[in-house]
């Protein structure tokens, strides 16, 4: 197609062209159009950069406040804690999301020890598995069934613990890695796999997501604390500040009261079985 | 304004979005919680990952190497340079194949669209047609939309 004589053809006229720009002739038309170029590139470099930090600093923006009017959360999911605590802390989580994982990995352990041990909170976790996350729904299951009898938190534990085990990018079966799970918890596993095989929390799972998505959940992990909804996984510190802002409100709302007496809680709660 | 230029400035955006889709990955941009879009289950799945690095990742290496390579071609060092025309269609080919394998994922194995892996998709595409119009003049440095003819 092309020879290499023509090739060296172009390459002359590719010299002559560039030592006609250094002579400021009609070939000084290309240096100039390169100047243009190099303007064009910065400036698409520096709208490109600030898109970018625009967006990192708008993504932060992930906490609001909770309609004041709206009803109280029912009682749903498993829950952890006194029913005298001042505050109930509502998480809806997925079992399949990593950034759950990582809250209840790393800052839940705290959570436990500091904050619902002492009696300052009640945490309530609640379903909300997306379906972006095939096989997140069989933890949820598992996690009910765990719960059935009595051992909810410690699958809920085992199935963070080991989410890298029967996530999607690990199985195509998660069914019998959780019961694994299940079976290390200590649970029945006759009773188990009966109330696996049954579905019967199916329904319950979807009428937690129904009520989520009620209340504005539309990913995980998205916690209630106090007036707050905030839509991220939280450090334990970032978690603390929060309950203290809630604490806070209940002082307020209390010293305001004109009967100190009531009691703060005003729903009951259903206990789930420990 | 040459092909080489053009090539420049597309791979150049090629990159911001490339480095948009790997920050948001990284969680940098938006948090590690994790949402019900379209985007999220593509950026999710088992196949945004690629020899143990995001696909994002790979993506933002790839537009930086198309750049480089159209801001050397701009040059008068390589401005006529065969070799470089070659190296543009082969790198911009492997991009097609690698955007059109992508896209045929999200669209029949996850079922889900992420807008900005179609506009990477977009752009490799283009990036490619450039690269084929590149190699085809064979080196000659026209001025697109100039109607004066050059180097006379």
């Amino acid at each position: 197609m092309v020879s290499p004589g023509s090739g060296k053809q172009k390459t002359g006229a590719g010299q002559a062209r560039g030592s006609g720009s250094s002579s400021g002739g009609s070939g000084g038309k290309g240096g100039r159009g390169r100047r243009g170029f190099y303007i064009l590139l910065g400036g698409l470099a520096v709208a490109g950069i600030a898109t970018l930090s625009y967006m990192s600093v708008a993504a932060k923006s992930t906490v609001s406040l909770v309609d004041a009017t709206s009803a109280p959360i029912p009682n749903q999911g498993h829950v952890m804690g006194s029913d005298a605590a001042p505050v109930e802390v509502v998480e809806y989580g997925d079992f399949e999301c990593p950034g759950c994982g990582s809250f209840a990995t790393l800052a839940e352990p705290d959570i436990r020890t500091r904050l619902v041990n002492t009696g300052l909170i009640r945490f309530r976790y609640v379903d909300f598995p997306l379906s972006i996350h095939p096989n997140t729904f069989a933890a949820h299951l598992a996690s009910w069934c765990a719960g059935e009898q009595g051992k909810f938190w410690e699958m809920h534990d085992a199935i963070f613990m080991n989410q890298d085990r029967w996530n999607t990018q690990a199985t195509r079966r998660p069914e019998r890695v959780l019961e694994g799970l299940a079976r290390q918890v200590g649970v029945n596993a006759e009773q188990y796999e009966s109330c696996m095989g049954s579905g019967k929390y199916v329904p319950q799972i979807r009428s937690n997501v129904d009520e989520g998505s009620k209340r504005g959940v539309s990913g995980t992990p998205t916690f209630f604390i106090g007036s707050k909804r905030i839509a991220e996984p939280l450090t334990y510190d970032e978690f603390k500040k929060y309950v203290d802002e809630a604490l806070a409100e209940v002082m307020a709302r209390r010293a305001g009261a004109t009967s100190p007496k009531t009691p703060a809680t005003k729903t009951p709660v259903t206990k789930a079985p420990r | 304004m040459t092909r080489r230029m053009l090539t420049a400035l597309v791979a150049l955006f090629g990159l911001f979005v490339a480095l948009y889709l790997a920050l948001y990955k990284a969680g940098v941009i938006g948090t590690l919680a994790c949402g019900a879009g379209s985007c999220e289950t593509v950026q999710q799945s088992r196949w945004a990952t690629f020899l143990g690095l995001p696909v994002a990742a790979w993506g933002v290496g790839y537009y930086a190497l198309v750049f480089a390579l159209a801001v050397a071609g701009v040059q008068d060092r390589w401005a006529e340079s065969r070799g470089l025309s070659l190296g543009l269609l082969v790198l911009t080919g492997w991009g097609v194949l690698f955007s059109a394998w992508l896209t045929y994922l999200e669209l029949f194995v996850i079922n889900a669209i992420c807008r900005w892996c179609v506009v990477s998709a977009v752009i490799a595409l283009v990036l490619f047609v450039l690269a084929i119009w590149d190699f085809k003049a064979g080196g000659r440095v026209e001025v697109i939309g100039d109607t004066t003819p050059p180097n006379t």
